[in-house]
């Protein structure tokens, strides 16, 4: 175990090394900050020492240099339009992506489910057909159309919802900002999670309905039923837990990619979230904070990963958590 | 009363476009007590009888006529809710494989419990204490231990244990044994057969063993019931229908099975199926282009292996004194003379396929050395010299499913290996395609074909020719035949046999079917736990095995040709 | 006398009147963007001065007409050509509480002088000098007729508040662009909205300021809620499901929506923003032939680019300044001929044309990349084979700088509104030690316009300097020096009963202060 956190810590760390490195061999193409901070008639000899005193005007290296000095030391430098710690400018618009893709997978867990398990148990039921005619379809929807949509009914037509933002937001354990400690704060994150969740509804359908017919088929749901067990207990209790084995991990890592997929969706509802946050940094070339949002994904990454990995461990006991399978 | 009476069932299988007829019009009964051996090969539709008992037919599959009745009682019109009083209550069920039967992510504790429950009324706690009580019964020690572990912590022989453990816990009348011993090993075969057998003579149980395995059939079961085709050719007592069989395709099947006793030349084959290979050309090897280049001195050393070692990691850790290895093979060494048959037996986790694949470059030796006609193949700077040789030893799988790449055409699936190493001239190479495969007994025009519109025994021949069609001189057949039936098995046995004469082919046999290596093998070496026990000419080996081991397996070896030990038989049809 | 006290009754009646509808008046504001800093001598930018105009209040402030309005100054006049004397607002008081005095001029004065941003507006304003409490004097170096036009950006700063150090020992008062500082956190005006509570890029919060020296402005907003919403779509569902009062900018392609709208209107008015196209002389030779530049500015036919691509939401130009200019010259017209252009072309020996390279940004004006490709298609009707490349502004402005292209496209807002201000950054000669022609990536250069754009710059007689002002236009026209597309109109949307009308301007400051809700 110890030994497992170990090799992912490691691993987060040189994933992190390889996007810093490659955050900064493209920071050429990124654009110029400093016509972000400044108004364009400033004059040249103002833009170079805006330059000079942001440190642009050393060569790559010695930039970099001081980058990872600085990043040993916890500091992934300082946001050029927030003027903040890159690093605390992330953690505050984490909650609110991290609540959305919760949201969203809440979403994604109690819909998919059910209904894929319903579609691999009556194949040939109607509503089995339609679902997986509907899910076809929804795979190809994009999802700034689905917001949009969304918007347009609920909000314009028939004024049920907010259209934007996060509403009522309550701090929590000092730190965190949360959206359901509040019924305004409830009612702001349904239509964002609901779009955010539909990018992946039709695939986890169509994925807990092919692992959950897989398994049906399995020697192992014969022998239970062979056994005298009634039909439901085998669905829900062998196949189910079978079937839920690759769809975490498959889908625990898709629903790790969506925190870092939200940005579409926090930018079609103004959600102040992570993924808004990179988008207009990477307008306002903020190249501390774009480089230290990419660094911060990829650790999510490799935390998604680690946490997927634990938790197939704890349903699956064959795995050894050092990634041999016995 | 017979425990179960089935009279005139048919079973058949509704299509878009036609209907297929697994089953039609058997009859047959079983004695409480009794072991019913139901045999014949794989489509017979032996298996869809015992499925259908218990109604656990895959959609659309249905009883379509007949009745069968458990202790007077028609089940065969039981609903969905009647029919679960009977399963597991009434009629237990043991498959084929129990890797598979058990669900890998509960208990055995929990499987077992939720039997009992379910099955006997009983309260959590009590059916546990049953569960334990099973455990012991099929002979697990350590039951109170070994009931919290995961079926993976099982062997597979414990594992079958389980599996019956679970099978009686509903304390069934009826015990139907789907090839319970098929995925096992040979030792481990005899003791679940001892076991099955001796469960049933005790709670006077009645048994339907469905088997492909004339071994099994001749060392476990009272009477046998043959099945051909979805019809029923012949019932009798076990000695009845082993030594003097009635129906013609009985009669065929059993001179088919391998003879462990008397070494024959060819095997008989089961003549009362027609072969595919009626009317096809076989070409002339000494003036074709796969004949070409042979003649090579025989008895002379092809493939020299000394001292071979290799080791898994089977836990890894940062610190090298914390990895645990499984030592697969320890100072192998053995020699194979050029022109022969070697044979290579032992049971599952020996080490044999690993040699096969160290042999054929799919995996590195930790250390050792292999030469192929003089060129060492371990750590050799000298890549080409490697891959000329490499190219001259070609492998046949066992499982002619995954071998062959479903994408592509059999045509160009052959063709590879000749356009890579380029051993014809491109405009010939169709030509010479179309010749392996007339050769193998398929027939030029299959060539246009996928993988997935063939039989087992057909695509066992596609990968023939597709080791043929690098002009091999070494053929490394890995368990070639354990996955095909035994008339299947017989022809491409046959075929072997005959390119090994025409082309003078050198042969590594692997195999754990002690039979067929007396039928195929020169010489034999026996493995286990990864070192070579015995290395002997093949009839001394059987005749006056010389290690402790080997006589063991020898002895355990299924006792079907006892039975004609006993009895004065005719020999077989050539 | 008797009118005296009608007045002053009046005025304490609509003052109470303002009171007591001034209750729970909430406007809910969506921007594009908000603010990026509290200091508003940090930024010369849009959502800075809105920023300004909630929070300050300048001496002086243009009115919809353009014309000056006295706020903090009470009255100005000019004592001499380089003299112009204020005379200020009494018992004004600062958010914290503090009383404005000409103190917080000269302080303020002081350090618009060390802003990056603003020094180049005030680079011709030498002291500002305390003649009393409430009267100051602007002295300039030289005559110069923009004091006022500059006076619009004097929003003084609460002295006492700025002065001192944080509590990390820095100076209050520091102007800080690469971090964060006090002034940008903290604010003390005289505005009439105070910060309650930001949170940057999420929500800003304003209250009326409940000392606010402007008792007669009908405004009755007692609070803001400031949100950016940075889609236009967004911003437009937010208003039209009435989750915002007030939303600014609106694109055209929304205009329709918004005006089937039962529940929201739409306010549009011409800009000031020029929208143009430089011809690069330096690096290519044929377009230092007039000829040349001339066929290219009549292939281009800029008033089916305001019909089609703008919807009608620009206003054609030729020339740089927009009408209600000084420099605006009336005479000067669009001229779309493409036969003329033929014509040019031939005789200047390019009847077969050439191929060029152009640069445009894709997210900066109101749809400039299809802008781009429309001139692209014109210009190769007189045989000019355009191969353009359109751009995120982030990675524009450096290829900008670079002079990437051959054709290269830009927006300008005159800073002083004024037309001087156009020929200084986009027409005059570069010259890297005046700082003039920043932004002439053409390098188009006439001795003309650079002596006479100084000499209009000294020039305080009014009708002199206009007439000064429309020869400059004149001479830049007939030189063809760049390719005038349009000026940029405005629009703003709001919902019914929020009377933005009257408080919108040319300028793109909505004077909230005074905004009124039914």
């Amino acid at each position: 175990m110890t030994q497992f956190l170990l090799q992912r810590i490691l691993q987060a760390g040189l994933v992190m090394l390889i996007i810093s490195m490659f955050c900064f061999s493209i920071q050429g193409t990124l654009g110029d900050p400093t016509r972000e901070l400044a108004a364009m008639s400033m004059s040249d000899e103002e833009r170079a020492s805006l330059r000079e005193s942001l440190g642009l005007n050393d060569p790559l290296p010695v930039q970099y240099g001081r980058f990872v000095k600085r990043a040993l030391q916890g500091d992934l430098g300082t946001s050029y339009f927030f003027k903040e710690p890159t690093l605390d400018v992330i953690l505050k618009k984490l909650p609110a992506t991290l609540e959305l893709s919760f949201a969203a997978s809440l979403i994604i867990i109690f819909v998919s489910i059910p209904l894929g398990v319903f579609c691999a148990i009556q194949p040939r039921h109607w509503f089995s057909r339609f679902t997986m005619a509907v899910s076809v379809v929804g795979i190809s929807i994009p999802v700034f159309l689905t917001a949009l949509a969304l918007i347009f009914i609920f909000s314009i037509t028939l004024g049920w919802m907010p259209s934007f933002g996060r509403g009522e937001i309550v701090q929590v354990w000092g730190y965190w900002s949360t959206n359901f400690a509040s019924w305004d704060g409830i009612v702001h994150i349904i239509m964002p999670s609901i779009a955010l969740s539909s990018i992946m509804l039709p695939l986890f359908i169509r994925l807990v309905r092919a692992e959950m017919l897989e398994v049906l088929s399995s020697e192992y749901v014969k022998f239970a039923r062979a056994k005298g067990l009634p039909a439901m207990p085998v669905y829900l209790k062998h196949a189910l837990k079978n079937t839920m084995l690759p769809v975490i991990t498959v889908g625990g890592v898709q629903i790790g990619i969506m925190v870092a997929y939200t940005i579409l969706t926090e930018s079609v509802f103004q959600w102040p979230g992570m993924g808004f946050m990179f988008l207009e940094a990477v307008n306002r070339s903020d190249i501390p904070l774009i480089t230290a949002y990419i660094m911060f994904v990829g650790f999510l990454f490799v935390v998604v990963n680690t946490l997927v990995d634990l938790l197939y461990g704890v349903i699956n006991p064959m795995v050894d958590l050092v990634g041999r399978r016995q | 009363m017979p425990l179960l009476s089935i009279k005139n069932l048919s079973i058949e299988f509704p299509g878009r476009y036609e209907t297929d007829y697994a089953v039609e019009g058997v009859s047959f009964d079983l004695e409480p007590g009794e072991i019913l051996g139901l045999v014949g090969e794989s489509g017979a539709g032996k298996s869809t009888i015992g499925n259908g008992i218990v109604q656990l037919l895959s959609p659309p599959g249905r009883v379509s006529k007949g009745d069968i009745y458990l202790n007077d009682t028609k089940i065969s019109t039981f609903t969905d809710k009647e029919i679960l009083k009977v399963r597991g209550s009434r009629v237990g069920f043991i498959f084929q494989d129990p890797m598979t039967s058990l669900n890998p992510l509960f208990t055995v504790e929990n499987q077992l419990v939720e039997t009992i429950t379910t099955n006997l009324g009983a309260a959590p706690k009590e059916a546990s204490r049953i569960a334990v009580d099973l455990l012991d019964q099929v002979g697990i020690p350590d039951p109170e231990v070994r009931i919290k572990q995961f079926p993976h912590q099982f062997s597979g022989g414990m594992r079958q244990r389980v599996v019956i453990a679970i099978a009686l816990a509903g304390e069934p009348e009826l015990l139907i044994a789907d090839e319970p011993t098929t995925a096992l090993d040979v030792s481990v075969q005899d003791q679940i057969l001892s076991l099955i057998r001796k469960l049933c003579h005790e709670r006077k149980v009645g048994c339907l063993l469905v088997t492909h395995d004339m071994g099994v059939i001749s060392s476990v079961t009272d009477r046998v019931a043959v099945m051909y085709m979805g019809r029923l050719v012949e019932i009798g007592t076990t000695k009845q229908v082993l030594t003097q069989p009635q129906h013609d395709y009985t009669k065929s099947l059993i001179s088919a099975v391998p003879r462990a006793n008397i070494k024959i030349d060819r095997f008989p084959l089961v003549e009362y199926i027609e072969t595919t290979e009626k009317g096809l050309k076989h070409i002339d090897v000494s003036n074709h282009w796969l004949g070409e280049g042979l003649r090579h001195a025989h008895s002379e050393a092809l493939l020299e292996i000394n001292d071979l070692n290799l080791s898994f990691i089977t836990q890894d850790a940062l610190l090298a004194k914390n990895r645990k290895y499984l030592q697969a093979t320890r100072d192998v060494s053995l020699v194979i003379k050029a022109g022969e048959s070697f044979g290579l037996v032992g049971e599952s986790g020996s080490g044999k396929s690993t040699i096969a694949r160290m042999v054929a470059g799919l995996q590195q030796p930790d250390s050792g050395s292999i030469r192929f006609d003089g060129v060492e193949l371990v750590n050799n700077p000298d890549r080409a010299a490697v891959q000329q040789a490499r190219r001259q030893m070609q492998m046949v799988f066992q499982n002619p499913y995954s071998s062959l790449n479903g994408r592509m055409k059999v045509n160009d699936i052959i063709a590879e290996p000749m356009r890579f190493h380029k051993l014809a001239p491109p405009q010939d190479v169709l030509q010479i395609v179309g010749d392996l495969l007339d050769h193998v007994g398929l027939g030029r025009q299959m060539g246009r074909r996928y993988p997935h519109e063939f039989s087992g025994g057909q695509r066992q021949r596609i990968s023939i020719a597709r080791a043929l069609a690098s002009r091999p001189r070494l053929l490394i057949c890995d368990e070639p035949t354990s996955a095909l039936d035994v008339s299947v098995q017989a022809q491409i046995l046959n075929l072997l046999k005959d390119l090994q004469d025409e082309l003078g082919l050198t042969m590594l046999f692997i195999s754990h079917d002690l039979p067929v290596i007396r039928q195929m093998c020169d010489r034999v070496a026996i493995m286990r736990h990864g070192r070579i026990l015995e290395t002997a000419e093949t009839e001394t080996f059987f005749e006056h095995p010389q290690n402790e081991y080997s006589i063991e397996l020898l002895d355990l070896m299924p006792r079907f040709d006892r039975i004609y030990e006993n009895e004065a038989v005719t020999q077989p049809k050539q | 006398m008797k009118n005296r006290f009608l007045l002053t009754t009046c005025l304490v009646m609509s003052s109470l009147l303002a009171f007591t509808t001034a209750q729970a008046k909430e406007l809910k504001l969506a921007y594009d963007a908000d603010p990026v800093t509290l200091d508003i001598h940090e930024q010369l930018s849009g959502g800075v001065l809105q920023l300004a105009h909630m929070s300050f209040d300048p001496l002086i402030r243009w009115t919809k007409e353009l014309a000056f309005e006295p706020r903090l100054a009470t009255s100005y006049e000019r004592l001499n050509p380089t003299t112009v004397r204020f005379k200020l607002r009494k018992g004004v008081k600062f958010h914290s509480g503090n009383t404005m005095t000409a103190t917080d001029f000269k302080w303020t004065f002081n350090r618009l002088k060390e802003s990056p941003d603003f020094k180049g507006i005030f680079a011709n304003f030498t002291e500002l000098n305390i003649i009393d409490d409430h009267t100051i004097d602007l002295v300039t170096s030289g005559p110069y007729p923009l004091v006022l036009h500059t006076a619009t950006y004097i929003f003084p700063l609460d002295s006492e508040f700025y002065s001192g150090t944080d509590a990390n020992g820095n100076d209050k008062g520091a102007i800080v662009k690469n971090g964060a500082s006090f002034a940008s956190t903290n604010l003390s005006g005289t505005g009439p909205f105070k910060v309650t509570s930001r949170e940057q890029g999420v929500k800003v919060v304003f209250d009326r300021f409940e000392d606010y020296w402007d008792k007669s402005s009908p405004g009755n907003v007692s609070r803001i809620v400031f949100t950016p919403i940075k889609d236009e779509q967004t911003r437009v569902a937010a208003l039209l499901s009435g989750g915002v009062d007030f939303i600014a900018p609106v694109s055209p392609n929304d205009f329709g929506q918004i005006r089937s709208s039962s529940n929201a209107e739409l306010i549009t008015m011409p800009g000031t923003r020029i929208i143009t196209f430089q011809l690069n002389q330096e690096r290519r030779s044929e377009f230092r032939d007039q000829r040349v530049r001339m066929a290219m500015v009549h292939a281009v036919n800029n008033e089916a680019i305001v019909q089609k691509i703008m919807k009608g939401f620009a206003t054609t130009a030729a020339q740089f300044s927009p009408e209600g200019y000084l420099g605006y010259n009336p005479a000067l017209k669009p001229r779309y001929d493409l036969k003329l252009a033929k014509q040019l072309m031939k005789d200047a020996g390019y009847e077969d044309g050439f191929s060029i390279t152009m640069m445009a940004p894709n997210n900066r004006y109101v749809n400039d990349d299809k802008i781009a490709q429309a001139v692209a298609a014109m210009l190769s009707k007189i045989n000019i084979k355009v191969d353009l490349q359109t751009m995120p502004k982030a990675q524009y402005w450096p290829a900008f700088d670079d002079r990437a292209a051959d054709v290269m496209m830009i927006g300008w807002h005159s800073d002083t509104e004024d037309s001087a201000n156009f020929y200084e950054f986009l027409a005059m000669t570069p010259d890297q030690s005046t700082g003039m022609g920043v932004y002439n990536s053409g390098n188009y250069s006439s001795d003309y316009v650079d002596t006479m754009t100084v000499k209009a710059n000294a020039e305080t007689d009014s009708k002199k300097r206009a007439k000064m002002l429309q020869d400059i236009e004149a001479k830049i026209f007939q030189d063809a020096g760049f390719i005038p597309l349009h000026w940029q109109n405005l629009a703003w949307a709001a919902r019914k009963g929020v009377n933005v009308e009257p408080i919108v301007n040319a300028l793109n400051f909505p004077y909230l202060g005074d905004l009124v809700i039914d």
